[in-house]
């Protein structure tokens, strides 16, 4: 079942040296399930904030973050583990996988927290490492992959446990042009055929154009909200 | 609980992890050790007899006292027995380092005095026939390969030969013992052989006996013993001390200072330096992996499970070394036993002491990983990362 999110009068503010720094503002946004978001906004205009609080890595002062059926807010720090790690699938910038593990062992940790045996983690995670086309490389360290490659499976890392949100944060930040291409087209066929909602924060106008929508974010303020008509990108 | 990762952490550092082992290994095993040492000292003290007293002289171990006591002591109330230990000072010719301990003692008295004494191999009797005879121990003769039957050459330093050349004894008999305070590293042989040579000016040194031990009747209360001897010999002409077998012990032990007591300061210390050292690699491995505790927080993964990662690292890290450590013990301790056995006749490495080894790894391991895992639980998902590796 894909998911829907959606936050009211969401208010969030980090107190930094005595001074109140108001990052997120009573904000009302409404995502669609089973839709491709990118994010955009200056640095420090709290992209990265937003994405934390419908993630459930962190919860908001005030306002309501309802994504799927529940209310996060309402949730203890136990239950938002336990909850992110059925619903949510998280991509970062870099330094994504452990580095003392396999790719595939990579993409099974998240499994262990599901009621699996081990041979169907394992089956489970060679399925997702298949998807991004990464079957031949399952065995590899980190280190031993490209960084396109290293992203890759931390997108099958985030879709192993089959999750309805997807969120990543400049998940193409490291990477250059063609490799960023590759890894975008992976996150629009998961949109596409999976039916996963995704949250993506970028500072590439040509990234965003991947989504269907692009949110604009400045100074904790919900800008303009567009809509990619024809999504292309990569040319 | 994902062990996989956490043995994944331990190998995929590996220079880190040896690093770490073998800091405990190394410390473990000297541990050990030392405690091998402290119990095995006061193991040989605890072993003591308690119905043997020594006279000796008031002034040092290293004066004699005269001949003519023995008569006086035993007339002493409650002695039953009563055999000189003079210390010969002897060296085996070809013995190129290690050294051990020659005693001149009376043979009749000797015997019934010293009942943890088993004569294994030889005859006793043919001992107390033969003038030039020697009691040897099984270690010793082991140690040289010797036979009864064989003669050996010891050259004098204390008392030497007129005629330059090395005194020899009959191997008579071989003992084994069962007490820790009674060694087997000892040869023991006629005083009154050697006080024969001194009268006939064969050879030359000093006249007397260091020691007269002092068996005391079943009963008699050794303590009245005591203070009977030394009163007896209160106006001299040499003013005596007599101890029991156990306070002897203490005070040669004691001449070498306080061992047990710095044994134990080193240990201490030992044991301090090995909780720093695992402590700050542990707090380091923490903050390295700051990174990968958070995305594992991220995924769902509780703060116990990242506090547990930490702590058990650590402790999988300190338990290999003393794994490694009791290895090594087991593995050395023949050759350490036989090495120290001339100082310290009971080093035993028990399984006491490799339980104390292993106990203080352990807690060293909890107590190390214990601060860095408490500080990846208490850490929240988006500080840690935020962290820049
Ligand atoms: N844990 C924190 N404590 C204090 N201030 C914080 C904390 N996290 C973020 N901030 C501040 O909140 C503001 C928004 O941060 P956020 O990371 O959401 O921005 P962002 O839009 O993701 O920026 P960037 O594009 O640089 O990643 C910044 O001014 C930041 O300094
Ligand atoms: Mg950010």
């Amino acid at each position: 079942m894909p998911a829907a999110i959606r936050l009211r009068s969401v208010t969030k503010s980090y107190s930094k040296g005595g001074q109140t720094l108001r990052v997120l503002d009573e904000l009302d946004l409404d995502m669609d399930a089973a839709t491709f978001y990118a994010l955009m906004g200056p640095s420090g205009s709290g992209k990265t904030t937003l994405l934390n609080l419908v993630g459930g890595l962190d919860q908001a002062d005030e306002g309501v973050v309802q994504v799927g059926d529940e209310d996060l807010a309402a949730m203890q720090s136990s239950e938002l583990a336990e909850w992110r790690s059925e619903h949510v699938g998280f991509v970062f910038q870099g330094f994504n996988l452990l580095p003392v593990l396999s790719a595939r062992e990579n993409v099974e940790l998240p499994l262990l927290l599901a009621p699996l045996s081990r041979r169907q983690r394992r089956q489970q995670a060679e399925r997702a490492l298949e998807l991004v086309g990464l079957a031949d490389r399952m065995n590899h360290k980190p280190r031993e992959l490209s960084g396109g490659q290293e992203q890759r499976v931390a997108i099958a890392r985030a879709i192993a446990t089959d999750p309805q949100v997807i969120l990543a944060d400049e998940p193409t930040g490291d990477l250059d042009r063609d490799t960023a291409d590759a890894v975008l087209e992976m996150l629009r066929r998961l949109n596409r055929e999976l039916h996963k909602t995704i949250l993506m924060v970028t500072h590439d106008p040509q990234a965003a154009t991947y989504a269907d929508k692009t949110i604009h974010l400045d100074k904790g303020k919900l800008g303009r909200i567009e809509e990619n008509a024809t999504p292309t990108g990569g040319s | 609980m994902p062990w996989r990762l956490l043995l994944r952490n331990v190998i995929g550092h590996p220079l880190r992890s040896s690093l770490t082992v073998g800091a405990v290994t190394v410390a473990v095993f000297l541990i050990c050790i030392l405690q091998a040492v402290t119990s095995g000292l006061s193991r040989s003290l605890d072993a003591t007899a308690a119905n043997r007293l020594l006279v000796q002289s008031a002034v040092s171990l290293f004066v004699n006292l005269p001949l003519g006591y023995q008569q006086k002591l035993s007339a002493v109330e409650g002695v039953d027995e009563i055999c000189k230990w003079q210390w010969f000072g002897g060296r085996y010719e070809q013995d190129k380092g290690g050294f051990f301990a020659q005693f001149a003692i009376d043979p009749e008295p000797f015997l019934p005095s010293y009942p943890e004494m088993h004569v294994v191999e030889g005859s006793y009797d043919e001992f107390i026939r033969t003038r030039t005879g020697c009691v040897i121990g099984r270690q010793l003769a082991d140690k040289y390969d010797w036979k009864v039957g064989d003669r050996i050459p010891i050259l004098g330093t204390i008392f030497t030969r007129t005629d330059g050349a090395p005194w020899e004894f009959i191997v008579n008999a071989i003992y084994e013992s069962s007490s820790p305070a009674f060694e087997e590293l000892q040869m023991f042989f006629h005083f009154a052989y050697i006080d024969e040579s001194l009268e006939q000016r064969g050879a030359t040194g000093p006249r007397g006996s260091g020691i007269f031990m002092l068996k005391i009747a079943e009963g008699v209360d050794p303590v009245s013993v005591q203070s009977t001897v030394d009163e007896l010999f209160e106006n001299g002409p040499q003013r005596v001390q007599t101890t029991t077998e156990a306070e002897f012990n203490r005070q040669f032990i004691s001449m070498l200072g306080d061992v047990p007591q710095l044994l134990r300061l080193i240990g201490g210390a030992v044991l301090f330096a090995i909780f720093f050292a695992v402590l700050n690699t542990m707090m380091l491995t923490g903050r390295e992996r700051t990174r990968d505790l958070g995305v594992m927080k991220a995924m769902g993964f509780g703060d116990g499970v990242t506090a547990w990662l930490l702590i058990g690292e650590s402790l999988l890290l300190c338990t290999l070394g003393a794994g490694l450590a009791v290895l090594l013990a087991v593995l050395l301790e023949e050759p350490l036993a036989d090495g120290t056995a001339a100082f310290i006749p009971g080093f035993a490495i028990d399984r006491q002491t490799l339980s104390l080894g292993v106990g203080i790894a352990l807690f060293v391991g909890v107590v190390s990983g214990i601060l860095p895992g408490v500080r990846a639980a208490r850490m929240t998902t988006t500080r840690a990362l935020q962290e820049v590796v």
